[in-house]
């Protein structure tokens, strides 16, 4: 081949199709299919009328969900590409805790033109290439699209916590639970650290009885348990003054195994009057400290407390709490703000946290603990949740988590973007637009995945029982002419402004499902053979 | 037959022609599999592990393909070892070596047929692989004088390996954090001192090199959350009560007074422990093994920083890095060498509090901490940064670097081509046989990117022709390029490594003729 003509022949090659063996096509193929089948799966719970599923696991439990992440979680899905999926609505639940369906939907959608692109003849790392690039360039338009919001602006927030909520089964609840969360994570955001929200410092009791409706946000601690009433205890304290002790009041144990000798009955009098005594001085020490309160440690060694400790504690009318799980302390003692007590020695006054009010209250057939008006209380709050049901307080708990994550990306990032398959559909819009202006088989891969997008304008529509061609096209046109926040609104069944409909969600939902569903698409891509290894 | 009589039953023998045969198949069939994983438009393989939970790996990096595989042909064997060895000492090329080893024998089927006696194979692969050699050693570059351009050398060497992994969109970034990371151990090949951190979450772009040291770890609770100056030190001792180690040991006593005081004196025990840690001086403590409630507490109560439970790898390297010892006594303060770093706090990674060493003794120390959409991302992550930091500190060592993109195959396919113009003999035959498989590198590359490679390797050969020609496959855009101007570099020592072991390799399975199959090791040996 002559040098001169060297250069046409190189953009030539580029072109070249690839040629895959039969084996690897295979592979690829079944690899496809497989992901696009768990799309297709969790594809009709997209949206606000999408659809639940109820999962029977394998230890006979029945779960209903609408969320997708959970959904995939319990589905068992063998297949090595189905279970990259899977992985990948993790990492939506993880990195934004909402749009784990969306995120699921699109990677399904993407893989299916990426089918029609392999079909073609081009190679994987050329359209794994195109997609990087088409990524890129969506999260600008995404970013161009989105509004800033402040915390202050705590409408805006609410807003987007209730199109989060509206998808799930306790959507008719959103106007309660929205609030709920925003006040929830704005009161756990630390001033020192403003971008950063812990959302373990949000503890989510759940307690089966009464409805939904029924709530709350507590400022304060509860406990999904009963003040030990053994002996007659009191079930409420004011002016309480709590001590969170690691140690056990019960007779003494050493690590050592003992074994106490007993020669007659005189003795044995003798032994059972010295426990109480023991008991009886550790009790009168916690008295000391001006303590009415007492959440004990569950421990495995010995019984945390015995009969005997807690009539005498009852008799000192101090209540206690017990079994308190140790993974639990360091929230309880940041709410409070006291300190564990792991001796009966170290029993100070200033280890003590203080409160108004500990009470026992009865719910439905329990009852919990409440401890409110904490003096300097941490960070922290806790949600109590209520539900008729099992299932319907379980699937309360995700949403609510859900709705929890979504404000918690609003802190984060704090940008708002329309919802409604509008940004959907307008960067497909621009994407489009773009791929015409590329050249070569980028622009080619550029188009399938703009394409590919439409699926969730498309699949809210289907689920709402619209007709999608109709709404799609229609969504196309008024796009096409400036309304970039035209979107579907599934109660009336339209095109409106759905920046006016307030349906909206943070940015970062957006964006990580895009880059996270592309950064999947782009590994099932590149894959050619499944090895079994040991 | 007389051979029933000298192996036991269920051995095996094959000889002479058979055994080769089956040693070449199955060398080749290994290098087949690994092939297309090649390059910079290499595929990645899925490993599905048959044992419990069926686990996935996704990846791209022979080595790992090679090591898990269930494989039962001695030949193959080799060649999985060849790679193995090629990952420990310079950690890349471990693809390369097994491809070159298959064309090899590929090669050396043809000739066998051709009845050339396997031995005058061999010596003409000897003759050719020493002039390959003396070639590559005649074009390195060497630019350890000049610091600017050998930081540019090793960038481009570090894009060079993770071009052709999943961190390819981002091997700028990734390259200057492993050049960096690198940099900073001055010239030591250890990398127990880069610690690599995998949080799910974010995108690879958010990856960060940190200086300093992060421990995956909580700090107990009512104690400090940030220390200045910190003096560490790290244990691996039990925090509990001593107890005996005899069995059925135990007490005997005649009341709940004297329990009492028992449990009390082991308390005491734990107490006179912590108060011989605290009287160390110290502020911070690592404890390998439980700290439990009391001795926090104590260890709250004085102002001391205690971290329990940390992974045996975690303080091993946190002893390293702040160049203390790990204690399991404390009676001796003085013998006791202790850690330091300049500050000590809580950092939130994803949605994770870590706690982050930094200012520590040891100043090469560093932290990459990768962020990723998934497990399966960041496995590979880890992998493709772990080739590059290997490449990177061997290339630090030895710092001749040549060009990439098969610029070095055809280097060598033209000099051997020529030796073998010059060799009389059936040698030649063999010399000019190794050069068709060196030439068999650039082919696969450019065919794993759906390029015509018989076209692509056919301008190549002409180009390099002239002398100093820098031409090499150009697989983003798909032509002859100039290797030089487009700054892809490989380090002198993996192509070196992949050149001698894979020749090696290759006479090693050329050399049998016989294969023998011990029977299982089930009876006793009666011979």
């Amino acid at each position: 081949m002559a040098a001169v003509t060297a250069p046409q022949q190189h953009r030539s090659s580029k072109t070249e199709s690839y040629v895959d063996n039969k084996r690897k096509e295979d592979i690829r193929h079944a690899n496809i299919v497989a992901a696009r089948a768990v799309a297709s799966a969790v594809r009709t719970s997209l949206g606000p009328k999408g659809m639940d599923k109820m999962i029977s696991t394998s230890s006979d439990e029945v779960i209903i969900t609408n969320d997708g992440a959970t959904i995939l979680n319990k589905m068992q899905v063998l297949q090595p590409a189905a279970k990259m999926l899977v992985e990948l609505s993790k990492s939506q639940d993880s990195a934004a805790g909402d749009g784990t369906t969306t995120v699921v939907v699109i990677a399904g959608a993407l893989l299916e033109q990426c089918l029609i692109l392999l079909s073609h003849g081009i190679h994987p790392t050329v359209i794994s290439d195109s997609l990087h690039k088409a990524s890129l360039k969506a999260l600008d338009v995404l970013s161009a699209m989105a509004v800033p919001v402040e915390l202050s602006d705590k409408d805006s927030l609410v807003k987007s916590a209730s199109t989060s909520l509206n998808s799930k089964v306790v959507s008719q609840y959103s106007t309660l639970l929205a609030p709920l969360a925003v006040d929830s994570v704005l009161s756990v955001v630390d001033p020192a650290t403003p971008d950063m929200v812990d959302l373990r410092d949000i503890k989510i009791v759940k307690k089966l009885g009464g409805t939904v409706d029924d709530t709350e946000l507590v400022r304060g601690l509860v406990f999904d348990k009963k003040v030990s009433h053994a002996a007659g205890g009191p079930t409420r304290m004011e002016n309480a003054k709590i001590a969170v002790i690691q140690f056990q009041i019960s007779p003494p144990k050493t690590d050592i195994e003992q074994s106490i000798v007993v020669s007659d009955y005189s003795q044995m009098d003798r032994i059972l009057k010295e426990e109480r005594s023991y008991i009886l001085g550790m009790i009168k020490k916690i008295k000391a400290t001006g303590c009415n309160v007492l959440l004990i440690q569950k421990s495995i060694l010995r019984d945390a407390v015995t009969d005997l400790s807690l009539h005498y504690l009852a008799k000192a009318k101090i209540l206690v709490i017990k079994d308190v799980e140790r993974d639990d302390i360091e929230f309880i003692t940041k709410t409070l703000n006291c300190l564990p007590i792991a001796n009966i020695e170290h029993f100070r006054a200033e280890k003590l946290g203080h409160a108004d009010l500990v009470e026992e209250v009865s719910l439905g057939d329990g009852k919990i603990v409440k401890i409110t008006g904490i003096k300097d209380m941490g960070k922290t709050t806790t949600v109590l949740v209520r539900g008729s049901n099992q299932l319907v307080l379980d699937e309360a708990d995700r949403s609510l988590h859900d709705a929890l994550c979504v404000v918690r990306c609003l802190v984060a990032k704090r940008f708002l973007i329309a919802g409604g398959g509008a940004p959907e559909i307008e960067l497909s819009r621009q994407l489009g637009a773009w791929a015409k202006v590329l050249h070569g088989m980028e622009g080619y891969c550029v188009r399938a995945f703009a394409e590919a997008l439409e699926v969730i304008p498309y699949t809210l529509a289907e689920n709402a029982g619209l007709n999608p061609i109709a709404i799609v096209t229609e969504l196309r046109n008024r796009h096409a002419q400036g309304e970039i926040n035209a979107g579907i609104n599934v109660r009336k069944g339209q095109i409106t402004n759905i920046l006016e409909e307030n349906v909206v969600q943070p940015l970062l939902v957006s964006t990580s499902a895009i880059t996270l569903a592309t950064e999947c698409v782009r590994m099932i891509l590149k894959i050619d053979d499944i090895v079994t290894v040991r | 037959m007389a051979i029933d009589t000298i192996f036991k039953d269920e051995a095996s023998q094959e000889k002479g022609e058979r055994a080769r045969m089956a040693s070449f198949v199955g060398a080749m069939a290994i290098a087949d599999l690994v092939k297309t994983t090649l390059g910079p438009k290499g595929m990645d393989k899925i490993l599905q592990s048959t044992g419990r939970g069926r686990e996935v790996t996704v990846t791209n990096d022979g080595a790992t393909i090679l090591k898990s595989l269930h494989i039962d042909n001695p030949a193959a064997k080799v060649l999985v070892d060849i790679s193995k060895v090629q990952d420990d000492e310079v950690g890349d090329g471990t693809t390369s070596v097994v491809v070159l080893a298959g064309e090899l024998l590929r090669e050396a089927e043809k000739l066998v047929a051709a009845k050339i006696h396997p031995m005058t194979i061999i010596s003409g692969y000897r003759m050719a692989a020493e002039c390959a050699r003396n070639v590559l050693l005649q074009k390195v570059v060497d630019n350890k004088a000049d610091a600017d351009k050998f930081r540019s050398d090793l960038m481009n060497i570090a894009m060079t390996t993770l071009s052709s992994k999943i961190l390819s969109q981002d091997k700028e970034h990734f390259a200057s954090l492993a050049v960096d990371a690198v940099m900073r151990l001055k010239g030591s090949t250890n990398l127990e001192a880069i610690q690599i951190i995998k949080k799910p979450g974010g995108s690879l772009k958010d990856s960060f090199l940190d200086e300093g040291f992060i421990l995956d770890k909580k700090i107990g609770i009512g104690q400090p959350k940030r220390i200045e100056n910190a003096k560490i030190l790290v244990a691996n001792t039990a925090m509990d009560t001593d107890k005996v180690k005899i069995y059925g040991a135990r007490v005997r006593v005649d009341s709940m007074a004297k329990v009492a005081e028992i449990e009390g004196a082991e308390k005491e025990k734990m107490r006179e422990k912590v108060q011989k840690i605290i009287g160390h001086g110290i502020n911070c403590f690592v404890n390998r093994q439980l700290i439990y409630n009391f001795p926090e507490e104590l260890f709250a109560d004085a102002g001391i920083l205690a971290i329990e439970h940390a992974d045996f790898d975690g303080i091993e390297r946190l002893a390293l890095v702040t160049g203390g010892e790990i204690a399991s006594t404390f009676d001796n303060p003085e013998s006791v060498k202790l850690g330091q770093c300049d500050l000590i706090e809580e950092i939130m990674i994803g949605e994770d509090k870590l706690i982050h060493f930094s200012g520590v003794a040891m100043g090469q120390a560093c932290t990459i901490v990768l962020r990723g959409a998934s497990h399966h991302v960041l496995d590979e992550a880890e992998r493709s940064l772990h080739d590059a930091l290997c490449v990177l500190s061997q290339t630090v060592n030895d710092s001749r670097v040549l060009l990439g993109g098969g610029w070095p195959e055809m280097v060598m396919a033209k000099e051997t081509d020529e030796l073998a113009r010059k060799t009389p003999g059936k040698k030649s035959l063999a010399i000019e046989a190794f050069s068709r498989a060196l030439l068999a590198i650039p082919t696969i590359i450019a065919d794993n990117a759906g390029l015509d490679s018989a076209e692509l390797i056919s301008q190549l050969r002409a180009e390099h022709q002239s002398e100093g020609c820098t031409a090499g496959i150009d697989v983003i855009s798909g032509s002859v390029g100039d290797m030089a101007a487009r700054g892809i570099c490989e380090a002198f020592k993996v192509k070196q490594a992949v050149l001698l072991s894979a020749t090696e390799a290759a006479e090693m399975i050329l050399r049998v003729d016989e294969i023998i199959s011990c029977a299982p090791r089930r009876r006793e040996d009666r011979m």
